[in-house]
């Protein structure tokens, strides 16, 4: 007879209700990683397969070959995250306390985008900067870009189309983080003799700190690991880690490479979360993940 | 190779347009790197070690005629006139599953290269690929040998292309269309006329110039501009002619490397010289009339898809019936409309001059002998070879 005492039963309650979920993180996201490990070990080439052979090399010759995509990816993206973070506090701002009754319509609009294809906003944006169209054009009239020069195929295309992409993930858990202070508590900081400067600087902005946390975050992951952007705005000179893996996995066939540098982004990904989690404190890092 | 952006299938998303088959190639990879990264993955999770045993299939072999079925044939996009596949039907009975799903060679060995080394059926009776990847699989033993006698309109083949290195009697391996590589270009943007590989390299251009991302296409070009016999190269070679192609990409020369992409930029004038393959041109010529295609004077690429019938396809009956078929000059010719490359089929150009003079007087579809003598086949590598050029032209493309 399988009886259990009301405690054990308590004590198995909570991985009882794990369960489903950890079996998904287990089919889909462990298993995957481990043979992406055991892929990344493999030597050969795509003509007569590859076979499992400890093959380290593969590491440092990847890091060798593409520590400048790699460098480029974490500047591109890191730049993108800047910039994402200015435009949106403000707009976030603005929506969390000023919009009143337009609040649900202007979150709607941040939104709205995403109900086309994300290939399909940043084609819209290679008409848009293209040599011959109307932007181009009235920034040369004006002399911004060089009577010769482009904006398709540049450096700023690249990042501003990451920053376009990425706005509503930075936008959003802001305004989720805003949206929850209490007014009161800026009125008690003004209150108190503070200027308003001041109450933003010690009320607001460390209130609003989870959502910067989690909206950088949001944003700074999947841009580092992006292609289309580069692919699509930019010139190899701007690739990014993400072409190279696209096209080790998808054209050259050196899946042990591809898998080798998706394995090294995620590294470099996980250690910059932790350092960032360290200076802006783990309690706001579970508080974003709340928000 | 950066396969490849989506604007031109967008662009028939959004307006319809009918376009030729090559504009096509890669923007379907391009579709695929949405869920590539992850099915590629999935595919070599599967971890085949098989070593390919490398061994020739027998060339003498004895397909006998049973009822054609339902068969399955996989081309690249746009690459047939789709009555073609009809009026087959009709007259050999059964049902051919045409799959246009081959975007690009590499992609495609990709996608069923475990079930080629594992010695299984990849379910297509006949595949169409670039002659280097024909090359593969004929060296590679994944293909099962042509009965001949099942295609006696093979002696309608152009005599050019009856005795290929990597399958010297056509034993595997049938050609589909063949096609040139040179300087498509805006006449407007250029201001002249376009005649030399050296065109891609001035000045004048700089940034507004396209490369294929393909080094035999590529580098070949190069090298016959450096009057080298591009079939004939060494390694050697071909790595100078992509250390140049190199530099000219670090210098800004080159804007992109590009599938079939070019062909959005070029009409929309981002590019103004493309690398481009002669069949686009014709058709892209409807959008923008200024677009120019020239085979540049020191000589050209040439090009030639080949169908083949894999290792174990269960109806190489219905494959070879296929092949014979589109080998009636009638039939080849009705092709030949439709996709602007060069028929591998002789007799093609008398039917068309009957009806469509002005396409039998495109010296893009019909090069003129001139032309001709200086289209030069791709190089027969080693394997090891190969995947060194691979590799290293990767590394330019890659950034």
């Amino acid at each position: 007879m399988l009886r259990l005492t009301v405690r054990r039963r308590r004590r198995l309650l909570p991985y009882l209700f794990l369960g489903p979920g950890l079996l998904w993180l287990v089919i889909f996201f462990l298993v995957p990683l481990l043979n992406q490990l055991n892929v990344s070990l493999e030597s050969g080439n795509p003509e007569t397969g590859y076979a499992f052979s400890w093959h380290f090399a593969t590491y440092s010759d990847a890091i060798s070959a593409y520590h400048t995509q790699f460098t480029r990816s974490l500047l591109f993206a890191g730049a993108a995250t800047v910039i994402d973070l200015v435009i949106a506090f403000p707009l976030a701002y603005f929506i969390a306390f000023k919009a009143g009754r337009m609040k649900n319509l202007m979150l709607l609009l941040i939104i709205l985008p995403f109900f086309t294809s994300y290939l399909v906003r940043t084609v819209a944006w290679q008409l848009i900067l293209s040599d011959n169209g109307f932007v181009v054009s009235r920034l040369r009239d004006v002399g911004l870009v060089a009577s010769d020069g482009r904006l398709l195929a540049t450096s700023t295309a690249v990042i501003a189309g990451i920053a376009y992409n990425f706005m509503p993930f930075m936008a959003l858990p802001l305004y989720v983080s805003l949206e929850k202070i209490d007014p009161r508590m800026i009125e008690a900081a003004t209150d108190l003799y503070a200027s308003r400067s001041t109450a933003f600087r010690k009320v607001t902005l460390p209130l609003a700190l989870p959502g910067i946390f989690a909206g950088s975050l949001l944003t700074f992951i999947p841009a580092v690991g992006d292609y289309i952007n580069a692919l699509l705005l930019g010139t190899p000179n701007q690739y990014m880690i993400g072409n190279v893996i696209q096209a080790k996995f998808l054209n050259i066939l050196d899946y042990p490479t591809a898998a080798a540098l998706s394995f090294m982004l995620m590294g470099i990904i996980l250690i910059g979360i932790a350092l960032y989690a360290r200076v802006l404190g783990t309690r706001s890092l579970t508080e974003a993940a709340a928000a | 190779m950066p396969p490849e952006d989506l604007d031109r299938l967008v662009e028939r998303m959004v307006d319809g347009s009918e376009q030729s088959r090559r504009q096509f190639i890669r923007h379907l990879a391009g579709a695929g790197l949405l869920v590539g990264p992850g099915s590629a993955f999935l595919a070599a999770c599967g971890g085949v070690k098989g070593e390919s045993s490398g061994k020739k299939v027998s060339a003498a072999v004895h397909h006998p005629k049973v009822p054609i079925g339902d068969w399955t044939f996989s081309n690249w996009p746009l690459y047939i006139d789709k009555s073609v596949l009809k009026t087959f039907n009709k007259r050999y009975g059964g049902n051919v599953k045409y799959l246009e799903d081959i975007n690009d060679n590499f992609e495609f060995f990709g996608k069923v290269r475990q079930q080629l080394q594992a010695h299984q059926s990849i379910g297509r009776d006949i595949v169409t690929l670039t002659d280097y990847m024909a090359a593969r699989w004929v060296r590679d033993g994944f293909v099962t040998a042509i009965d001949h006698a099942n295609v006696p309109n093979m002696k309608n083949l152009v005599p050019e292309l009856q005795h290929p290195k990597y399958d010297p009697n056509r034993n595997y391996s049938l050609p589909w269309q063949s096609g040139g590589v040179g300087l498509g270009y805006d006449r407007r943007k250029t201001g002249r006329e376009l005649t030399s590989v050296k065109d891609f390299f001035d000045p004048k251009f700089k940034g507004r110039v396209s490369f294929l991302s393909e080094p035999y296409d590529s580098a070949g070009m190069v090298m016959l501009g450096d009057g080298i016999n591009a079939t004939n190269a060494t390694l050697d070679q071909i790595m100078a002619a992509i250390d140049k192609i190199e530099k000219a990409q670090k210098s800004g020369q080159i804007r992109r490397f590009t599938g079939n992409d070019y062909t959005t930029d070029l009409t929309k004038g981002n590019l103004w010289v493309a690398m481009a393959y002669s069949g686009d041109v014709v058709a892209l010529q409807a959008d923008n009339p200024h677009l120019e295609f020239a085979f540049p004077e020191e000589g050209s690429m040439e090009f030639t898809d080949n169908m083949m019938i894999p290792a174990k396809a269960a109806h190489p009956y219905a494959a070879e019936t296929m092949m014979n078929y589109v080998y009636e000059p009638a039939v080849a010719a009705k092709i030949a409309a439709y996709v602007n490359y060069i028929p591998p089929v002789q007799g093609v150009k008398e039917i068309l001059a009957a009806k469509d003079p002005k396409l039998a007087a495109n010296p893009l579809i019909f090069p003129p002998d001139a032309v001709r003598k200086r289209l030069h086949a791709y190089p027969t590598l080693s394997p090891a070879d190969e995947r060194a050029m691979e590799a290293r032209m990767a590394q330019v493309v890659g950034g």
